[in-house]
């Protein structure tokens, strides 16, 4: 059993409770301070907050406090060279020299970053506090920046989970995880996919690839039970993704097979009342996604949401082509135990993900900036992610990569970007909905409705490693 | 920018506009040298550059040129490392199958070197990491023959090292545009504001020069095809193969 002492907390842990989420985004200023700060981080002295790990004990923690450390971060505490050559490829280079890989590419290139992510070798440190309230926020913040000797501020971001976890482009969101062997479910819900090995999330134990194992830095205080998260801002646009909804309902109502889609009469059967228009823009989104709105799988209810069906506990194994679209998004980040070309890499690439957003709700009937009312712009908004996995480049850069774009993983999909957060050209870009018949309906002409604005590769050291890089001399 | 020239540069693109009878000796073996050591070139990185449209990442080159050890220099050795091919080739077999992204592999004895050519779908390291979950023990009986081959083994515990590895011995893939072939350049020096005065296009072949100086064995272009690009599995699913 996995000592959860020495975890990050949130690594495991969701912090469902704490809905407010705010990232300090962190320069080393003075090396020596900075240690010292880290050593208080652990023993929570001296003011400053105390890192949360996976064991809470008896007592819960009224905020939550947790840090990731860049490469330049760890190089700028002075990490000795040996365990700095050890750390992967693509943490050392960063995630703005993966632009490509990761779809980064024209409005989110690297280049078109605002600031802090415009200079990204100043990042060395992001430490995350999460509190129920925005005041407990203020307040931590203050507590971490005391010593200014430690670390410069170089800017914030913040978000807010919306109540009943609905994210901005009105989907349901946060509703499951990947289950770890040796650590206990908190959360026992069912799920048909197999448990995980704990080395998909943390270093130094066995993956989910039989034999092999990601390279674990030394010290190995330093190294095990670390992991590592790729931290991205990433805007939405939702009116944009609401008005393309508008136009495939439009598609689809005149289209000669789109009464495969929906029979005439079952409108209401989706839950949006009598309008046939309404309902085709709600399966248009369902099939998009992987799941209605409501959160309610494709694969287990394909005609219409359901809210007493299971959330979590299907498959795509013996699911007709019909049900869930090969092409949908939760599909094509998690193929889950369905067929897939790259044999082996079933469930291999999975991750933790902790999202919140950020930016004012979208709201139909002003969906303009109140400040710029004129110039047809949304007030930003969109999604601060964290992707949390023992390897980058094995499975989120993997993921992003080939299946995510391009869509390797599928034949009938391959050429394709993800629809809703692929790097997609209206151009070019396509997407098929099924139908029961066996044929499919082409949506064409998508939109980039997801563009980058910030992130980075961090390392989320154990306390055990927290505790040795603030002992460095 | 031509008031940047130096004296060399300015002799040199003289020679090159009117090149003489005796300027491709003088050139070889005392300028070029002279020139490298003023002008430092780094070696550029192997492999297929990923496109930024996703959907070219399909049928990708691989000519992976692996120095064989000096013990194994001698005709034992290239028997040693066809042996190591032939005893795994079952183990081959079954490894492309299971990746399902790869078209076509083959090896080559060429000059002491064991070289492994292939075409692939999707990102190179997805590639070389589902080769070795899949068939490293193989991959193990060549490494062991082949200079630097020793700290990668067993590669299935030195994936990130291995896949590196693999990567350097890749060999460089001369775009075949000039803008492209100096953005590479450009990313590998971190240069991206201001380009020296000799990135001037029509000198491009004395950069080249250079970078074929430090690089001696390139593949020319990515490769060309006679149809668009289809990953293994749309060929397959085509042929009603299975997939």
């Amino acid at each position: 059993m996995i000592n959860l002492a020495d975890l990050q907390g949130n690594i495991l842990r969701g912090y469902t409770k704490k809905p407010h989420v705010r990232y300090l985004i962190l320069e080393v200023a003075e090396p020596g301070a900075a240690r010292r700060w880290l050593a208080d981080s652990v023993s929570g002295r001296n003011g400053v907050p105390q890192i949360t790990s996976g064991d809470w004990g008896k007592n819960k923690p009224d905020t939550c406090f947790n840090i990731g450390l860049t490469y330049e971060g760890l190089r700028a505490l002075g990490t000795p060279s040996a365990s700095l050559k050890m750390f992967p490829n693509e943490f050392v280079e960063g995630m703005t020299a993966r632009a490509v890989k990761l779809g980064d590419v024209g409005r989110s290139a690297p280049e078109k970053w605002p600031a802090p992510f415009n200079e990204p070798k100043r990042i060395h440190l992001i430490a995350t506090i999460y509190a129920e309230k925005v005041e407990q926020l203020d307040v931590d913040q203050e507590r971490a920046l005391t010593d200014v000797k430690a670390f410069k501020l170089l800017d914030t971001r913040e978000g807010y989970n919306f109540p009943g976890d609905f994210v901005h482009f009105g989907y349901r969101d946060n509703i499951t995880q990947p289950r770890f062997e040796g650590v206990p479910d908190s959360q026992r819900y069912p799920d048909r996919q197999p448990k995980a090995p704990l080395g998909t999330v943390l270093l130094g134990h066995p993956t989910n690839l039989e034999g092999l194992m990601w390279r674990v830095p030394e010290p190995a205080e330093l190294g095990h039970n670390g992991t590592f998260n790729a931290f991205r801002v990433l805007k939405q646009d939702v009116a944009g993704f609401e008005r393309y909804l508008d136009h495939a309902a439009f598609y689809l109502f005149v289209h000669p097979k789109g009464g495969e889609l929906l029979p005439h009469g079952d409108e209401e059967k989706i839950g949006k009342g009598p309008s046939r228009h309404t309902a085709l823009r709600e399966i248009v989104a369902a099939n998009l996604c992987g799941r209605w709105r409501d959160g309610t799988p494709l694969a287990l209810s394909a005609d219409a949401p359901d809210p007493n069906e299971n959330l979590t506990n299907f498959d795509y194994v013996g699911v007709g082509d019909a049900r869930c679209p090969h092409g949908a998004h939760i599909r094509r980040c998690n193929p889950r135990g369905g067929q897939i070309v790259q044999r082996i890499a079933n469930n291999s690439r999975r991750l933790v993900r902790r999202g919140v957003p950020y930016g004012p709700p979208y709201d139909p009937a002003n969906p303009y900036d109140p400040a710029k009312p004129y110039d047809g712009d949304e007030p930003e908004r969109g999604l601060l992610g964290n992707f949390i996995g023992a390897s980058l480049g094995a499975q989120f850069e993997a993921m992003s990569c080939d299946w995510l774009n391009l869509g390797l993983q599928d034949p009938r999909i391959t050429g394709s970007n993800d629809p809703i957060s692929g790097t997609n050209d209206p151009g070019t870009s396509w997407f098929d909905l099924p139908l029961k018949s066996g044929g499919t309906i082409r949506l064409p002409g998508f939109p980039e409705f997801v563009s980058t604005r910030g992130g980075a590769y961090m390392f989320l050291p154990s306390l055990a490693a927290i505790q040795y890089l603030a002992d460095l001399r | 920018m031509a008031n940047d020239e130096s004296w060399l540069d300015r002799f040199v693109n003289k020679l090159h506009k009117k090149p003489k009878p005796w300027f491709k000796y003088f050139g070889a073996y005392i300028l070029v040298p002279i020139w490298a050591r003023l002008t430092p070139v780094k070696r550029l990185p192997g492999g297929a550059r990923p496109a930024i449209q996703p959907g070219d990442n399909v049928q990708s080159m691989m000519n992976l040129i692996m120095p064989l050890k000096r013990e194994n220099r001698s005709p034992i050795g290239r028997a040693k490392a066809a042996l190591a091919i032939a005893e795994n080739r079952d183990q081959i077999f079954a490894g492309l199958d299971n990746v399902g992204t790869v078209h076509f592999a083959r090896f080559v004895i060429v000059n002491d070197n064991i070289c492994m050519f292939s075409f692939y779908d999707g990102d190179f390291t997805n590639y070389i990491r589902d080769f070795i979950a899949t068939i490293g023990g193989a991959f193990n009986d060549v490494v062991k023959l082949v200079e630097g081959g020793d700290a990668l083994i067993p590669c299935e515990e030195n994936v990130e090292a291995f896949i590196q590895w693999i990567h350097e011995h890749d060999l460089y893939q001369v775009p075949d545009t000039p803008t492209d072939f100096l953005r590479d350049q450009e990313d590998l020096n971190g240069d991206k504001a201001v380009s020296p005065v000799n990135d001037d296009l029509t000198l491009l072949p004395r950069k080249l020069v250079l970078q074929l100086r430090a690089n001696a064995n390139v593949s020319l272009g990515s490769g060309y095809r006679a149809y668009p690009g289809f990953s293994v599995a749309q060929v397959r699913k085509k042929l009603e193969l299975g997939w």
